[in-house]
């Protein structure tokens, strides 16, 4: 049983990179607008689908052939990819113009109910355009490569590269953008960021900007790893998501990270033990031992 | 002409009115003290100068200018900065962070600004790098005013800088408000430690259940005897 841990780790890592992308975006939006958006599980889909439909309009198109080395894709994934991440993160923003903005003053519970709506909507809009069959980013099968007595597909390499990179981004972008700053100001306290003459309502955008690219980011990368989408994708990532956020203290994107890799490790060690059908209830015990245990989650504060 | 004047407010929280025609007046580079029992309504006065409650009735103004209403980050641009009593910092982030979102409103170079309050507080540029968080009381206060005065502001509303402080680091602070106010800063102070501020300032005005009750200077109001025995501790 032991021997296979190095070999479940690896996959952890692969997993986790995808449930961290959401999770930090989940933190984000909970650090400044106060509030648990059970909606973001279906920006990571429609991030997910848009670069599908970007994937399937280059194909019939002919451009942008071919296949990178030993990787499922090629170099339509680029504009694809880039131009997913700019959609979902625009349809963020627009989404709060026209919903979140009108409730800045309500209780937060207002709020996360609004967040399921949306939840409803995103979901139903994609299952009604695209249907309910799933999409394939690939139908070919790939050759496992070793590394170090580990087993993994140049695929699950490029995906925490890929998680890797854009982690590393979000962290110069909080410590050194006069943006990033600020929403790091706002989550600390946002009544005095307004009486410093912070401009609360561009940074909210700024926030879900962010947020919803790198669940778009996310989206993507599950749909690689899978090889097909499906309009549950994001709600099914939800739980570790939420589970994720927890266990690294909610609202700071850097628990959201360390939680999304153990959440990942978590759930693909379990398999050792256990059947992979109890993948999820791992990370629901997960986050109920939390909750019981240490509410403001591994790196939170009071 | 008064850098800035303040006529017959009424304000409060909602229906509850808490200020009942309260009139105040601060000159250019003075430091003037509000001082009164608790519930009479001083720092509901500082918020509505800052326009983070809306007056019922009365008019403010800036340098002869009617801001009456005018929101908190429009009166940050024209010269008035505001200091709250408690959560003035923001603790996650560094020294040179906290005063960086002071600036925010600013395009271009801040270094100067940044130098300039590095002057006033030698001590926050030893530390610049440190968070806010884990800092002292009275080390908080000194960034709460130096991300305050990053704007170049004209006058400082400070909120009891000395609320929840060590006696020892009292002094510190008004020593503080002083040298901000020799840089060319005027300022309007509510105090609870009522004699130490009234020390410094050049003026002051006692504050009774929302309603102007004694005004003259910093002395008169030391030396006077009703006002020592009811205010001061006798």
């Amino acid at each position: 049983m032991w021997e296979r841990l190095p070999q479940l780790v690896a996959y952890g890592l692969v997993s986790g990179s995808v449930i961290t992308l959401g999770a930090i975006g989940l933190s984000l939006t909970y650090s400044i607008l106060k509030f648990a958006n059970f909606a973001h599980g279906d920006l990571m889909t429609t991030g997910a689908y848009i670069a599908c439909g970007f994937l399937l309009l280059f194909r019939f198109l002919g451009v942008l052939g071919g296949r990178f080395g030993k990787l499922s894709f090629g170099p339509a994934m680029i504009p694809a990819f880039l131009l997913a991440l700019a959609g979902t993160a625009i349809l963020a923003i627009l989404i709060d113009r026209l919903v979140y903005r009108r409730l800045r003053r309500a209780r937060p519970v207002m709020r996360l109910m609004a967040s399921v709506g949306v939840a409803f909507v995103l979901r139903n809009v994609i299952l009604f355009s695209a249907g309910a069959d799933p999409y394939y980013y690939s139908r070919k099968i790939q050759r496992a490569i070793y590394i170090l007595g580990v087993k993994l597909k140049a695929d699950q390499l490029f995906i925490i590269g890929l998680a890797a990179v854009l982690v590393v981004f979000l962290h110069l972008f909080l410590s050194y953008t006069k943006v990033g700053k600020a929403m790091r100001a706002m989550a600390d306290n946002p009544e005095l960021a307004q009486v410093t003459g912070i401009n609360t309502e561009r940074i909210i955008a700024w926030t879900w900007g962010i947020g919803a690219a790198l669940a778009a980011a996310g989206g993507i990368l599950a749909g690689i790893e899978n090889k097909l989408i499906t309009p549950e994708l994001g709600w099914q990532a939800l739980l570790p998501l939420f589970a994720a956020v927890i266990l690294g203290g909610i609202g700071s994107p850097y628990g959201a990270m360390a939680g999304g890799m153990l959440i990942g490790m978590a759930e693909e060690v379990s398999t050792a033990f256990v059947s992979t059908a109890y993948k999820p209830a791992i990370a629901f015990g997960i986050l109920v031992l939390m909750l019981i245990l240490r509410p403001q989650g591994l790196f939170g504060r009071r | 002409m008064r850098l800035l004047e303040a006529r017959d407010i009424h304000s409060g929280y909602g229906d509850m009115e808490v200020l009942h025609g309260v009139s105040v007046e601060v000159g250019k580079e003075e430091i003037v003290t509000i001082i009164g029992p608790n519930g009479a309504g001083k720092s509901t006065l500082l918020k509505t100068i800052f326009g983070l409650l809306r007056p019922h009735k009365g008019e403010i103004s800036l340098d002869g200018r009617e801001v009456t209403g005018f929101p908190p980050h429009v009166l940050v641009r024209l010269g008035m900065c505001y200091v709250p009593q408690v959560d003035n910092v923001f603790p996650s982030l560094t020294v040179q962070e906290n005063l960086e979102m002071g600036a925010f409103v600013l395009r271009g170079d801040i270094k100067p600004r940044l130098e300039r309050v590095y002057e006033l507080f030698p001590l926050l540029r030893r530390r610049r790098r440190q968070r806010v968080g884990k800092m002292s009381g009275g080390e908080r206060q000194m960034v709460a005013m130096g991300r305050a005065l990053m704007l170049d502001p004209t006058i400082l509303l400070l909120d009891e800088p000395t609320a929840a402080l060590a006696p020892n680091l009292v002094e510190n602070v008004f020593q503080s408000v002083k040298a901000i106010r020799d840089s060319g800063v005027a300022i309007l102070i509510v105090e609870q430690n009522a004699k130490q501020s009234l020390a410094i300032s050049d003026r002051g005005y006692v504050l009774v259940d929302g309603r102007n009750r004694f005004q003259g200077t910093g002395r008169e109001i030391l030396e006077n005897e009703e006002i020592g025995k009811l205010f001061l501790g006798g």
